[in-house]
């Protein structure tokens, strides 16, 4: 592929003649040698406005093409995996919701409820079914981003915003329950901090058509395009055992055609076994059916949001807990479906009040694991459609 | 998928004159407002008289936002022939909002009712310092924290909202 340091053929032509043709084929090979530069180094971030957040890609461009991609990360490492052991449960409540800060709901439920298994307690059916709602609220907020934001990279401006208009619905509704649009904070070690607010049920019911419409739109408005199929279809194919051996989750590893969600297939948690819905794949696995599995999955979710807003029943929300937790020894590992994976936290406990060791891990950092392989032989432009369909966030990496 | 009948480019036409129909969902901010919801963690209220000075919320603080200071003070008994009291006077109670991560731990540890939420959000400042909220002003604040809001069909009967 490459030509670097090889002359161009022709430009040590011995029948030189006056022809002026030939004077022309000439000239243009010495251009041909002055142009053939070597491979370019290219930085994509950590400051850049195609990548999301600080991610670095150092890309050795070949003309247009990639070479080799290599991401270098730690630049928003916060180290939350040591600050835990110098915090209290409650405290580090505050501090996982920061992780993958889109999402921040679904953090705390896997870290919630390990410390609740170490404890052997069990938060009551209505904490259950209010946690499983502001899950999968969280969710369409990650996906509905990802909706209009996809398009965004693509160079469609009007689908970001109208992702972020109907985001807005979800976020108002994540806000008067907990009081935190990004930053909920709202899970209790044994239950919640509180009920729902009075009317929210209605609320989140309306808001649920307004996430069903969206859908719609996108569906029309991106998933139809033609420019758009023409960018995303046959663009940074995972294959299925592949993006199983790098350790992708979630949707990206859906999209590879690979039929494994934590909420249908893992250990059973919150409501999920109780609510009917459908695992969503597709077979091609590239950055197209990306997007289609989200937004099928945006679809699904918001059902199941319905579900739970039907079955919800009453009583309290939170078991009794000692006022000071603590946390009796063990260890103990728990995984959840994440809007961008498998999310887990393996706990170690020493009987205090806070944890000993928390091995956090987190589904963007395995999901980007694969982008050396990913990159190599495509067209920079497509780095960008690339990114944009893995969807990661940077805090989700670096933690 | 189907591909479908109508040209992608007219689909999103279609869908932007639909949209441009609509009014819009964007606010004018400074000339107009959303009004938050009662539960949003704004800024936090400090009821002074309740404060103890127990220094639970400043020992909670995950990131050691709240300073307090105080001191005893004798207070004549309360009836005939008692014993002196010893009170605890707030001298001084200090929130650091460019530190505070809102969380709401702290009003939530107050076991005095002294701390609360309030919805309010504009309080930036030109100069991060500026930012340390006094006892004083975070008293001012106690006017606005909203009134305790009912709880959805299914709550648990008897139990108010918490703060």
């Amino acid at each position: 592929m490459s030509t670097t340091g090889t002359p161009a053929a022709g430009s040590t032509s011995p029948d030189f003649t006056i022809d002026p043709g030939s004077m022309r084929h000439l000239a243009q090979a010495q251009v041909n040698v002055e142009l053939d530069t070597g491979d370019m180094i290219l930085n994509l971030g950590p400051q850049h406005p195609a990548t999301h957040g600080t991610l670095r890609l150092v890309v050795r461009l070949d003309g247009e093409r990639v070479i080799s991609a290599d991401p270098i990360i730690g630049y928003m490492h916060r180290g939350y995996e040591k600050i835990t052991e110098f915090r209290t449960y409650p405290q580090v409540t505050t501090l996982i919701n920061r992780i993958d800060w889109l999402s921040s709901f679904a953090n705390e439920v896997p870290f919630v409820s390990a410390a609740e298994k170490l404890m052997d307690i069990e938060a009551p059916p209505r904490a259950q079914y209010i946690r499983t709602i502001l899950t999968e609220l969280s969710r369409i907020a990650t996906f509905l981003l990802f909706l209009g934001e996809m398009g965004l990279q693509v160079g469609a401006l009007t689908p970001a915003f109208y992702g972020f208009r109907d985001r807005e619905h979800i976020l108002n509704l994540i806000e008067s329950a907990t009081g935190g649009r990004f930053h909920p904070n709202f899970n209790r070690i044994g239950g919640l901090k509180d009920d729902l607010p009075w009317g929210w049920l209605a609320e989140a019911r309306s808001a649920m058509q307004v996430v069903f419409d969206a859908c719609d739109t996108f569906e029309n408005l991106v998933l139809g395009n033609e420019i758009f199929a023409a960018r995303c279809k046959g663009i940074g194919i995972i294959p299925a055992k592949l993006g199983v051996a790098y350790g992708v989750s979630g949707s990206n590893l859906r999209a590879s055609g690979v039929d494994w969600d934590l909420r249908r297939d893992g250990d059973p948690y919150l409501v999920y076994p109780e609510l009917d819905f459908k695992v969503w794949t597709h077979p091609d696995g590239d950055s197209f059916s990306r997007y289609f599995v989200r937004l099928q999955e945006t679809r699904e979710s918001a059902r199941m949001v319905l579900q739970c807003l039907d079955a919800i029943p009453a009583g309290p929300v939170m078991t009794k807990v000692p006022l000071i937790i603590k946390v009796p020894a063990g260890e103990v590992w728990v995984e959840n479906e994440n809007p961008l994976g498998q999310m887990g936290y393996y706990v170690v406990s020493k009987g205090g009040t806070g944890p000993f060791r928390v091995k956090i891990r987190s589904a963007s950092f395995s999901n980007i694991s694969i982008l050396p392989w990913l990159l190599q032989g495509v067209y920079v432009p497509d780095v960008v459609t690339i990114l944009a369909g893995l969807y990661f966030i940077l805090g989700d990496i670096d933690r | 998928m189907a591909k479908p009948k109508i040209p992608g480019l007219l689909v999103g036409l279609g869908i932007t004159f639909k949209t441009m129909l609509k009014p819009a969902v964007t606010v004018q901010y400074p000339h107009e407002k959303e009004i938050p919801a009662p539960r949003a963690r704004g800024v936090i209220a400090l009821k002074e008289e309740n404060c103890t000075v127990c220094m639970l919320c400043a020992r909670q603080c995950p990131d050691w936002c709240i300073y307090i200071e105080g001191h005893k003070e004798k207070r004549p008994p309360r009836r005939e022939g008692g014993r002196e009291r010893s009170v605890s006077v707030l001298d001084r109670f200090d929130i650091d909002y460019s530190l505070c991560m809102y969380c709401g731990i702290c009003v939530e540890v107050c076991p005095f009712d002294a701390l609360f939420w309030s919805p309010e959000y504009e309080y930036s400042e030109n100069r991060i310092g500026e930012l340390l909220h006094d006892k004083q002003k975070l008293g001012e604040w106690m006017a606005t924290v909203p009134p305790r809001e009912p709880l959805e069909i299914g709550a648990e009967p008897g139990k108010a909202a918490k703060k």
